[in-house]
């Protein structure tokens, strides 16, 4: 049964919900559907569960985007309804009838929507019921097959050598089988008739399959004993683990033997003073300047009239200028098809995830389905427009990303703010760390490393070097160390000596490593920090989609609490490498939904800035 | 083109503040008096040009307003730069009830609209509206104006560090050196109380009128 079908505007307000169905709906669905799918560009996939305390919808919707109202069905999802679309678009159709933009009660469709139902619901009956007649038939047949093969194994285990009380057994159940075989097999042989010509057909390959059935059971029933056998041994071999006590063994990476420790820490720490350190005063980090636009003298080349557009696959020229000069009537997918292709592999020439792209196009072509064609504008600039409208969306960022804020609300508690810099290998953790505290140092904030990187060579050095440039305080443990308590001291150590930030590095890791994953979930739950940083490279192709789900789904499975930390933000580095590929940057922020925070664009310490999102989105629909 | 030397003063009022403050339904009480079936979070903005409903049927003349409602929805907040510039005034919806939670988000919202270029060259007179004065639990309208003069003060050293290169988009907000007050800003800042669900929007009718001149 339907919880609820509500119709309301995109403006926002409630034309009508169905009275009779007047449960109250449990939390917030509607909100939560519009926030985290409707205005997140997922209005292309199918439905939408929602779980609040006390009970558990699915959502599905329809848009009519001419009149820009919105239908949404909620149900129960262990009911798996399967009038909802149907039942959705018959009310879209009946409802845009009666819709008027200046009238806002609409109580007189109460009744239609009850009409509506009973018609939707009675089709699914009809439906179930047709697929119950077909079952009974087949079942049957299965039986018959069955109970032969059941009979011919009775016969033939009468016949093997086995000892003991079974024997009887196995003759009286053959025995039985055999007359129930020969019962069914005039079943089949009625219902083979009825089947014409492959009845007999049937009779003599159910035989063959009897036979082939048997042979199986055989193996099924020694699997079946073996089965008993190595649980019993389990059993036992689990009494004996116990006993023994667990060593923690080395990490062996590849069959090589074991080696010498080759910590070559530089044991003497006061030593490091006699060189002649400079602070690094490079100037203003690149984060603090305003990024200047160029003008949008590019823009309106799609108008009508104003000179030809290589770009349009239309037909003819005539027809599609006539076309457009008249507005066409309303755009159906078709339409809209060709167009939307396009787009996708422009986005995906720019370095977009091909699953990216192709999810985008789905949701703007749900957004313009069914629109009316303004007067002078094709096809193309529309759905340009609405693409174009769709990634200033996502890459907005729905929360703020103003870490000084935050650097200073923690101040205020007399907490230091942790950074934790997580990622894969070789995009650039370390160097991007050492940009972030030039930054954080410039803005008068008492920034502390810690190096919990304890596996890579040189790690630990690297950090240091760039601690004492930027003369700030590194808190480290040398190599071989568990991450999660060199960063829990570290924090501690922080809170003693009053740093406002802790800037947590970690070891590059593959998303499919199980056991890195979960020391990094371990690094991450033990200390709680305020910021997860997900450092990705704008190189990155369509692997983008899958590190950042793995690590969020690593980061959620494997955590202990009930809201588990997952990636707060996206550091994006190598951005100068990319020159006009910058869809990484749009894959990112569309799989996680994390904001870009910082974007590392060079490999000295100015190098660091904001993403700006309006030249994103133009570089992408070049 | 040939420009009059002094434009028509605008008759738009924006109406903005973040998701859920009663944007949407503060607007369908100065349309149509009353809320109707209630509103979901908006996904556009929802734009009308009509005179007040509480001044339909009045003697004088009363000139229509065009009024404008922002969706809140942090994703949406590039749609305010289309509506701001032409503003004659703006409403800024606080939801009293839930405040202390979304203050941060609140006074970041406001510091945003009050250092936006075109509200400082023009000067355009901001009313800051507690809504939901209704609930029993909600806020007083000083204890909300002091907070927020609390955290845009705190905002502005966090954000002072923007560049003097461009000013297109931010301006330091008050004299520098002193606690920040509304009474600093140079266009006038007022604070208001409402109640959307039950039609007690009387403050936000009076700003309107006082900024819409016939």
């Amino acid at each position: 049964m339907l919880e609820q079908l509500l119709i309301f505007t995109r403006g926002g307000l409630i034309l009508w919900t169905c009275k009779e169905l007047g449960n109250a709906l449990k939390g917030s669905p509607i909100d939560t559907l519009i926030r985290f799918c409707l205005l997140e560009e997922r209005s292309g996939s199918n439905s939408y569960n929602y779980d609040a305390p006390g009970a558990a919808y699915t959502l599905k919707w329809t848009f009519h985007n001419e009149l820009g109202l919105v239908f949404v069905a909620v149900y129960q999802r262990i009911l798996r309804l399967l009038y909802v679309d149907e039942l959705l678009s018959m009310v879209k159709r009946e409802f845009c009838e009666i819709y008027d933009p200046k009238r806002i009660d609409y109580n007189d469709f109460d009744e239609t929507f009850r009409q509506l139902r009973k018609e939707a619901e009675a089709r699914t009956e009809d439906l179930k019921k047709s697929k119950q007649v077909g079952r009974p038939v087949n079942d049957s047949k299965k039986q018959g097959h069955v109970k032969k093969g059941g009979a011919d194994g009775g016969n033939k285990k009468k016949s093997e050598a086995k000892g003991g009380s079974d024997d009887d057994d196995d003759n009286r159940a053959g025995h039985n089988k055999l007359e129930n075989g020969h019962s069914n097999g005039h079943h089949i042989e009625t219902d083979g008739s009825r089947g014409l010509a492959i009845g007999n057909g049937k009779e003599n390959a159910s035989v063959n399959v009897g036979a082939f059935d048997v042979s199986k059971l055989q193996k099924l029933k020694n699997k079946g004993g073996k089965k008993n056998d190595t649980a019993v041994s389990d059993s036992k071999g689990a009494k004996a683990d116990p006993k023994k006590k667990a060593t923690k063994k080395n990490r062996v990476w590849d069959d090589s033997p074991s080696q010498s420790k080759l910590d070559f820490t530089d044991p003497v720490e006061n030593g490091n003073e006699n060189i002649d350190v400079v602070a690094a005063n490079q100037g203003e980090s690149m984060m603090d300047k305003e990024e200047v636009v160029s003008s949008d003298s590019e823009d309106d080349e799609d108008e009508v009239g104003k000179g030809s557009a290589p770009n349009s696959k239309k037909k003819g020229w005539f027809s599609s200028m006539f076309q457009s000069i008249a507005g066409k009537a309303n755009l159906e997918k078709s339409d809209l098809e060709p167009a939307l292709k396009a787009l996708k592999d422009r986005l995906m020439t720019k370095n977009v995830a091909e699953e990216i792209a192709e999810k985008l196009c789905e949701s703007v072509a749900a957004s313009l389905e069914g629109k009316k064609l303004a007067s002078f504008t094709r096809i193309s600039s529309t759905v340009q427009a609405a693409m174009e409208d769709a990634l200033v969306r996502i890459l907005t960022p729905k929360r703020s990303i103003d870490i000084l804020r935050d650097v200073h609300a923690a101040k205020e508690q007399r907490k230091p703010y942790v950074v934790v810099f997580v990622g894969v290998n070789g995009v650039g953790k370390s160097t991007n760390l050492a940009k972030v505290a030039y930054w954080l140092q410039q803005h008068n904030v008492s920034v502390m490393m810690a190096a919990c990187d304890t596996f890579r060579s040189g790690a630990v050095e690297q950090l240091r070097t760039h601690a004492r440039r930027l003369q700030i305080p590194i808190f480290e443990k040398g190599y071989e160390k568990d991450p999660a308590m060199v960063a829990k001291e570290a924090i501690q150590e922080a809170t003693r000596n009053g740093s406002d930030v802790v800037l947590v590095d970690t070891a590059g890791r593959m998303q499919d490593n199980e056991p890195l994953m979960r020391a990094l979930s371990k690094l991450v739950n033990l200390n709680n920090p305020d910021l997860v940083l997900f450092v990705g490279e704008a190189l990155v192709g369509n692997d983008a989609v899958d590190q950042l789900s793995k690590f969020n789904q690593k980061l959620a499975d494997l955590s202990t609490s009930p809201n588990p930390r997952l990636i707060d933000g996206i550091l994006l580095t190598k951005f100068d490498t990319i020159d006009d590929k910058v869809g990484a940057a749009l894959s990112m922020v569309y799989i996680s939904g994390a904001p870009v925070m910082f974007v590392g664009c060079g490999q000295s310490y100015t190098d660091l800035k904001k993403l700006n999102v309006k030249t994103i989105v133009k570089t992408l629909l070049k | 083109a040939v420009r009059l030397l002094r434009r028509p003063k605008s008759n738009t009022i924006v109406l903005s503040g973040l998701s859920g403050s009663g944007k949407t339904i503060l607007f369908y009480q100065l349309r149509d008096g009353s809320s109707h079936q209630g509103t979901v979070t908006s996904m556009e903005p929802n734009e009308g040009t009509f005179i007040l409903h509480s001044e339909a049927g009045k003697e004088r003349k009363v000139k229509p307003v065009h009024i404008v409602d922002v969706p809140g929805h942090p994703r949406l907040l590039p749609k305010l730069d289309e509506f701001l510039p032409e503003a004659a005034g703006i409403v800024f919806v606080v939801d009293a009830l839930e405040f202390l939670p979304n203050l941060r988000g609140v006074s970041e919202y406001l510091y945003d609209i009050l250092t936006k270029a075109s509200v400082v060259k023009k000067k355009v007179p901001v009313l800051i509206c507690c809504n939901k004065t209704e609930k029993v639990t909600a806020h007083t309208k000083d204890f909300i104006c002091k907070q927020l003069e609390k955290e845009i003060d705190k905002l502005r050293t966090s954000r002072s560090a923007v560049s003097d290169a461009d000013v297109a988009n931010d301006h330091t907000l008050g004299t520098p050196g002193k606690t920040f007050s509304f009474s600093q800003c140079t266009n006038k800042v007022s604070v208001g109380e409402a109640s959307g669900l039950t039609s007690k929007i009387a403050d936000v009718e009076q700003f309107i009128r006082d900024n819409v001149k016939p």
